[in-house]
């Protein structure tokens, strides 16, 4: 597992609406168009194959940044949400 | 394994885009992302919308219905999830093979349980744990030559007897009282937690199975049949002392269970009420998240002793001459 910060620019609103519903399922929202995701390898397969359908690379960016564990410590956070850490399960 | 518990009543599990909403009635009780999620286990009467259930049949998440007590009704799988390739070489063990393994999860069951109560001693001296101890030595010894089902199920039972006798010696707190294992109904606190603790272990095991492929139904030490997924029940017995009792007798010797607010008494028996489900299950969930050294000597969290067995069966069920290694605490 990895944590990834994915950052886009998408110009088109309804474009940009879906990719960012797309990483709400594998991510946290850390600031308006950066997300951080903690995934493993298929996740991460998963979500790019996922993500190409929805995007228009002549006009859109998307960038992923996977985060190995030397530099994980070594991220400064200065204000809102901790890093993301690895997702667990949930009781209700 | 990243999972969902549902173990309060009148849920509404529904489906928001890449995420899951549990609501009870309007208050939203939480919301999980679904392309992360491994499993869903509802117990008890909540719902889950037909497009959520859509949404997890595509993603392979199996969805488990269980009773509130953890007695496990059934699950949503997709159909072309299926164990037919494996199932074939599950068939083809011999009864020599068989039985060699069968007889190496009831040592392991057995040799688990003695040191688990070995530490205990530690703790406190008493000639009749002492007793039981030297017991379960000659039984392990005595389940390596059993040469037939009858004879090692015999050994197990014998075991498990000797074993549940001094198990309430261990318990150190003085409002829970064991005299003995009862189960169907479970007859008081402490066996209303082991039998969640069993329950829920066993489906989490039955999980496992599914994804590896194996044929859930074909099994070494318990008789399989077309309701009972004997290898869930084969794999637990290795797990059962170092999982779940260890995690009953911390429950209640830290005094995290209260005796009198988090059991009901209904149908002639005692159980868990809603509080007291949600305590076990947030502390089971601590337990294996916890990170436990493994043989190469990395770190993993206790989750991974239940993959590696299952894997270690399926490697097993493909070679059988590598014998099948229970899992044995050091």
């Amino acid at each position: 597992m990895l944590l990834y910060v994915v950052a886009y620019d998408i110009p088109c609103d309804k474009r940009r609406k879906k990719v960012s519903d797309l990483l709400e399922g594998y991510g946290i929202r850390v600031q308006y168009s950066v997300f951080e995701c903690v995934l493993t390898t298929s996740q991460y397969n998963e979500l790019h194959q996922r993500l190409r359908k929805k995007v228009k690379l002549s006009e859109d960016k998307i960038r992923f940044y996977p985060l190995s564990g030397h530099t994980l410590n070594q991220i400064q956070v200065w204000g809102g949400p901790p890093v993301t850490e690895i997702p667990g399960s949930t009781i209700i | 394994m990243r999972t969902l518990y549902v173990s309060q009543q009148n849920c509404y599990v529904s489906l928001q885009k890449e995420t899951l909403i549990v609501k009870q009635g309007e208050i939203v009780q939480g919301q999980v992302q679904l392309p992360l999620l491994e499993q869903i286990l509802i117990f008890g009467k909540s719902q889950v919308s037909t497009q959520a259930i859509r949404a997890c049949l595509w993603r392979e998440i199996p969805i488990v219905y269980l009773s509130r007590m953890g007695y496990c009704y059934g699950r949503i799988l997709p159909i072309g999830r299926g164990y037919r390739q494996l199932c074939r070489y599950q068939q083809q063990l011999t009864q020599v093979e068989r039985l060699i393994t069968a007889r190496a999860i009831v040592q392991a069951k057995l040799k688990n349980s003695r040191v688990l109560l070995r530490r205990q001693r530690r703790r406190q001296e008493s000639e009749l744990l002492e007793k039981v101890l030297q017991n379960l030595d000659r039984l392990v010894s005595q389940a390596a030559t059993a040469d037939n089902w009858d004879r090692l199920m015999g050994f197990e039972g014998a075991g498990a007897a000797q074993y549940f006798s001094v198990f309430g010696e261990c318990l150190t707190n003085p409002e829970f009282v064991f005299m003995g294992r009862s189960r169907r109904p479970p007859g008081n606190a402490v066996n209303a937690i082991l039998s969640f603790g069993y329950q829920v272990l066993w489906n989490h095991l039955l999980a496992l199975i599914e994804l590896q492929g194996l044929d859930p139904y074909y099994a070494c030490l318990h008789e399989g049949s077309e309701r009972h997924a004997a290898l869930a029940s084969d794999l637990i017995e290795e797990f059962r002392a170092p999982i779940v009792d260890s995690l009953v007798l911390w429950l209640v010797n830290k005094n995290v269970m209260d005796a009198q607010n988090d059991f009901e008494y209904r149908d002639g028996g005692c159980y868990l009420n809603d509080l007291g489900r949600k305590k076990y299950l947030k502390a089971f969930l601590q337990r294996m998240e916890e990170e436990v050294q493994i043989d190469d000597g990395e770190k993993q969290p206790r989750w991974h002793l239940l993959t590696t067995q299952v894997k270690a069966y399926k490697q097993f069920v493909y070679n059988p001459a590598q014998i099948y290694q229970p899992y044995l605490i050091r």
